[in-house]
């Protein structure tokens, strides 16, 4: 009798238990929790955007943006992770995916993927810096092209020049054009370490992509000592006198109404600071965009990425709310929404940008990354953390923003130290 | 026993708050001490290294830089902010009127933080917006006032910056001081026909000795905890020439993920301190046993 | 000290020849004028539109002043997607800072009575090591804070971030307290004890009246430190519990893309101003606090 009664209560209590908990599983509501970088601009529009589609999906979005720089972010996931209680997604780039995925586990999204049939449109090298172990557990949202080149039509102008620089030889004769018509810095620059990690990489990749690949993707000992190396140490040379040296660590955005009035000519920046200009009031006839110098003839690609990682969680609710996640963040009608709020590309090489919404730079950046990938010329942008960890990278960005503010670094010496900081940074 | 018992609530007020602060502080610095001789990266565990995260940190120009800018900072903030303290407080101690509207004005910089008028620096000393443009518009055109942009100057535009916050705090202090000197002792000392000159550096100012022992011990921890003002004033540049320690130990931490290394730079930070304070604790120790002694 | 009189106490002015005096007077407030100008560069940028400021520099005089900027930071500004102002991010700002300023001074004043009147084994030495706090950088301290928050079960509460402050602010207010309670006469001691006053009698009826003094500039210490506070406001807090420093986080132009700088420096003054009354009123009391002793 009392045996029954036990179990009768115990059967009782389990049903209690999991009563409501299947109940739950069944109208589990899709939530998401997520943590990103906070910004002011168009890229915190875009994520707002991405919220909204997701709540008219029927879900629940739980955004915290993290004030301050990337680092802060990190701080918070850091701290998330270690109590335990991980985000449902976040951002997350380049290798630091692959490096976060060994200390809390991530969700396999393989099937999601292999689903949607994403795999064939992403560019081979980005979807493997999503695929730490060969499963996806992380998906890219947007595209950036770091070697972008933005041109002052009243600098052109100015210059009396009618043509765009293609070649460093090209470009380098502009500048000094520019620089006889009167301009003091040709060239429009930020201070930052990002902005001088940059410019080099635009040397270099448009010097010999092979060299940047093996050099700075791969830090083969031998490339990192190369004559490439060392010919865009002298290019980065050439940059750096054209730039202002006053800048000191302020934004590349304080100079844009110089470029645009023609006081400098021309700016190698992200494919972000179309979007930069127009919000500042300047007009698309007021700048040309083009890609960056190439040596070689063929389209050379400088990838940037931003992306967001799954984290492991339990609740039923929140599972689906990474699925609901995973499938908007592929889905090209969202991808399309997202870059035309913030300037950059669709990840998927298979929108069409004909339409309306699009600029002709945003045109020209994806149909070069087309041409680059079948160039097999895309390379991963280190000054924006693509190419390496960050321990690697920001050591490397060391030398070369040292390089940039210092003139009595010879080239030679710099390819020493940049060997010498790789090293270090092992 | 009863006693006891009846002192316990006193016991515990005693006890438990200096010991959760100096138990803090213990655990704190020997954790960091402990990671700092393990492989931990981007989460605090790892391997046993032994020393290589300190051979490796020693060997880093950013490192080596961020030493030499705390010994030309350290030196030059606290020094500096002292004297114009000083220079302050005997300016107001000059039965001026309006003492209290310049007292606020030169202590509200404490009450900002820096994440707000670090930016508001890095534009006044920028040369292409600030004071160098100002001064070259107003028609002096050979002005050059460029330090923030200068690889060897400027880390004293960071000076500049943490004189102009903390100078009215010493401010106060010595201002405290010279107004609780012995008015018997400037009698005296007026007497004897001591000029003003004289009788500050005579009999003033010596007597002041406690208050700068103070006032160095609230600038040394400023000055080692600078942070936020390099960050919003030069981001450690031009190049990497504004580093200065607890920038390196956050950059390594954190941005870099090698909380190994981090750890081990946050400790050659804090030996390098101990190198300095160890000494005056000592010879403050030594100093109380003879005054018991005698 | 009972007198509220801020003259001072005996050392007289420098001789009263009137050029000399000119000379103080233009040296003081030339400085004076040169400490107001980097707030003064924020303060006129709150009533400059973005649109100037990014057209032409981020230092000039307004050329239309425009005060929307105001109502804009407080009400409608968007932060972190969300379009409240700064207002509820001010209010979790007190939040933090109010009871973890009352805790630490309390804590503070406590601590710094027993170590300096009631010499207990070992006092020297944990008096040592409660000040050595003061020289840990916080940066230092977040990972071991994150751990302690999460095996309490406190990560993304106020209470956490209550705690913290309180904890890491003991180093401060115990060092003042101690050095300010230390100049109070052994004799005044001795005769309390006499009469049978214990510890909290004692604390209550002599020590704490004559701390007002301490008490305020320990106070004035602690809410400034802990309202600008920005590392574990950022990474213990989530979403809508974010403190003001948040909000001016923004204005560092190295990380907002299109600076709205005219709103920024608004929110910036705004949340500036609980601070600056502090020291506005309170900074009278800080100077007479310090000349009371703390500083001996």
């Amino acid at each position: 009798m009392q045996k029954i009664r036990r179990r009768s209560v115990l059967a009782g209590a389990a049903g209690m238990l999991a009563m409501p908990k299947l109940g739950r599983a069944q109208a589990a509501k899709p939530r998401l929790t997520a943590i990103s970088q906070w910004s002011a601009g168009s890229d915190g529009a875009a994520i707002s955007a991405l919220g909204k589609k997701f709540e008219e999906r029927g879900g629940i979005w739980q955004h915290s943006p993290v004030p301050g720089f990337t680092t802060e972010m990190m701080n918070k996931l850091r701290a998330q992770i270690l109590s335990g209680d991980p985000p449902a997604c976040s951002q997350l780039k380049g290798p630091e995916i692959a490096a976060w995925s060994k200390i809390a586990p991530t969700v396999n999204l393989d099937a999601i993927v292999a689903a949607a049939g994403y795999e064939k449109v992403v560019a081979p090298d980005l979807a493997r810096l999503h695929k730490p172990g060969g499963k996806w557990a992380a998906l890219p949202l947007q595209i950036y092209r770091t070697n972008t080149l933005f041109v002052s039509k009243r600098g052109l102008d100015r210059a009396k020049a009618d043509k765009l620089p293609t070649t460093w030889a090209e470009f380098n004769t502009l500048a000094d054009k520019m620089q006889a018509s009167g301009m003091k810095y040709p060239i429009s620059n930020g201070g930052s370490r990002a902005d001088d990690g940059q410019k080099f990489e635009a040397c270099l990749a448009g010097i010999s992509p092979a060299a940047y690949r093996a050099a700075i993707m791969n830090l083969d000992a031998k490339a990192l000592k190369g004559p490439e190396m060392l010919a865009a140490f002298v290019q980065l040379r050439k940059i750096a006198n054209w730039m202002d040296p006053n800048t000191a660590a302020q934004p590349y955005a304080v100079h844009l109404p110089k470029l645009i009035a023609g006081e400098m000519g021309m700016m190698i920046q992200g494919g972000w600071a179309q979007g930069v200009l127009l919000n500042a009031g300047f007009k698309l006839d007021d700048f040309i965009i083009a890609p960056g110098p190439t040596d070689n003839g063929k389209p050379v690609f400088i990838l940037n990425a931003d992306a967001f990682i799954f984290w492991q969680r339990k609740e039923a609710d929140l599972q689906e709310g990474q699925k609901l996640m995973a499938e908007l963040v592929m889905q090209p009608a969202i991808q399309t929404m997202y870059s035309q709020i913030t300037g950059s590309i669709p990840v998927r090489t298979d929108v069409d940008l004909s339409g309306p919404g699009w600029s002709d730079g945003q045109r020209e950046a994806a149909k070069t990354l087309k041409d680059a990938v079948a160039a097999n010329q895309v390379v991963l942008s280190l000054a924006h953390n693509m190419a390496q960890e960050n321990g690697m990278t920001a050591a490397m960005i060391d030398v070369l923003t040292e390089y940039v503010k210092d003139r009595t670094i010879t080239p030679e010496k710099a390819v020493t130290r940049l060997t010498e900081a790789v090293e270090g940074a092992r | 026993m009863k006693l006891n018992l009846r002192r316990l609530p006193e016991y515990l007020v005693i006890w438990v708050p200096l010991l959760l602060a100096a138990g803090q502080i213990v655990t704190f610095a020997l954790w960091t001490t402990w990671i700092s001789f393990t492989s931990a990266t981007l989460m605090p565990s790892g391997d046993w290294v032994g020393l290589k995260n300190y051979t490796n940190v020693l060997a880093t120009r950013n490192w080596k830089i961020a030493f030499d800018n705390l010994l030309i900072f350290g030196f030059g903030f606290v020094v500096l902010t002292a004297l114009t303290g000083l220079f302050l407080a005997i300016l107001l101690d000059q039965r001026i009127r309006g003492e209290n509207v310049l007292r606020s004005i030169f202590l509200y910089p404490l009450a900002l933080s820096f994440v707000v008028t670090g930016t508001a620096w890095s534009w006044l000393l920028n040369p292409g917006m600030g004071v160098q443009k100002l001064v070259n518009d107003l028609g002096w055109t050979g002005f050059r006032f460029d330090w923030l942009v200068d690889r060897d100057m400027a880390i004293w535009t960071i000076v500049i910056a943490g004189i102009w916050q903390s100078s009215g705090f010493a401010m106060a202090l010595f201002l405290a001081g010279l107004r609780s000197v012995e008015p018997d002792l400037v009698k005296a000392a007026q007497i004897d026909g001591a000029g003003p000159f004289r009788l500050y550096t005579r009999v003033i100012l010596p007597s002041l000795w406690p208050i700068v022992i103070a006032v160095m011990v609230i600038l040394i921890q400023t000055a080692i905890r600078t942070f936020d003002l390099v960050r919003a004033l030069t981001g450690g540049g031009p190049g990497i020439a504004t580093q200065l320690p607890a920038l390196v130990v956050y950059d390594f931490m954190f941005q870099r993920g090698q909380l190994g290394r981090g750890s081990a730079a946050a400790v050659l930070m804090l030996l390098t301190l101990a190198a300095v304070l160890l000494p005056y604790g000592i010879w403050k120790y030594v100093q109380r046993r003879r005054a018991a002694n005698a | 000290m009972a007198s509220g009189n801020m003259s001072n106490a005996g050392v007289p002015p420098m001789r009263d020849r009137s050029w000399g005096r000119v000379a103080v007077y233009v040296v003081v407030w030339a400085l004076a004028v040169g400490y107001l100008v980097p707030f003064g560069v924020v303060l006129l940028n709150s009533f400059r539109t973005a649109e100037e400021i990014a057209q032409t520099s981020m230092i000039g005089w307004p050329t239309n002043w425009v005060f929307g900027n105001y109502t804009a930071a407080w009400a409608t500004y968007c932060i972190a997607q969300t379009c409240s102002g700064i207002q509820p991010y001010m209010w979790n700002s007190a939040l933090v800072t109010v009871p973890a300023t009352i805790l630490s001074t309390l804590l503070g004043a406590v601590a710094g009575y027993s170590i300096s009147l009631w010499r207990f084994r070992g006092d020297a030495w944990i008096f040592g090591l409660v000040t050595m706090g003061v020289f840990l950088p916080e940066q230092m301290r977040l990972i071991p804070w994150t751990i302690v928050l999460r095996d309490l079960g406190m990560t993304n509460t106020i209470a956490g971030l209550v705690m913290i402050h309180t904890i890491q602010g003991l180093s401060f207010t115990t060092l003042f307290c101690r050095n300010y309670y230390v100049a109070i006469p052994v004799d005044l001691m001795k005769a309390a004890r006499i009469d049978g006053a214990g510890f909290f009698r004692i604390f209550w009826r002599i020590v704490l009246p004559l701390s007002p003094p301490i008490l305020i500039v320990t106070v004035i210490w602690q809410f400034t430190h802990i309202w600008n506070e920005f590392l574990y406001g950022v990474t213990f807090t989530t979403g809508q519990q974010q403190p003001v420093t948040a909000a001016l986080i923004a204005l560092s132009a190295s990380v907002a893309d299109v600076p709205q700088h005219g709103i920024q420096s608004a929110a910036v003054v705004v949340a500036a101003l609980p601070t600056l009354l502090v020291y506005l009123f309170g900074g009278r009391y800080f100077v007479r606090g310090l000349t009371a002793g703390a500083v001996k």
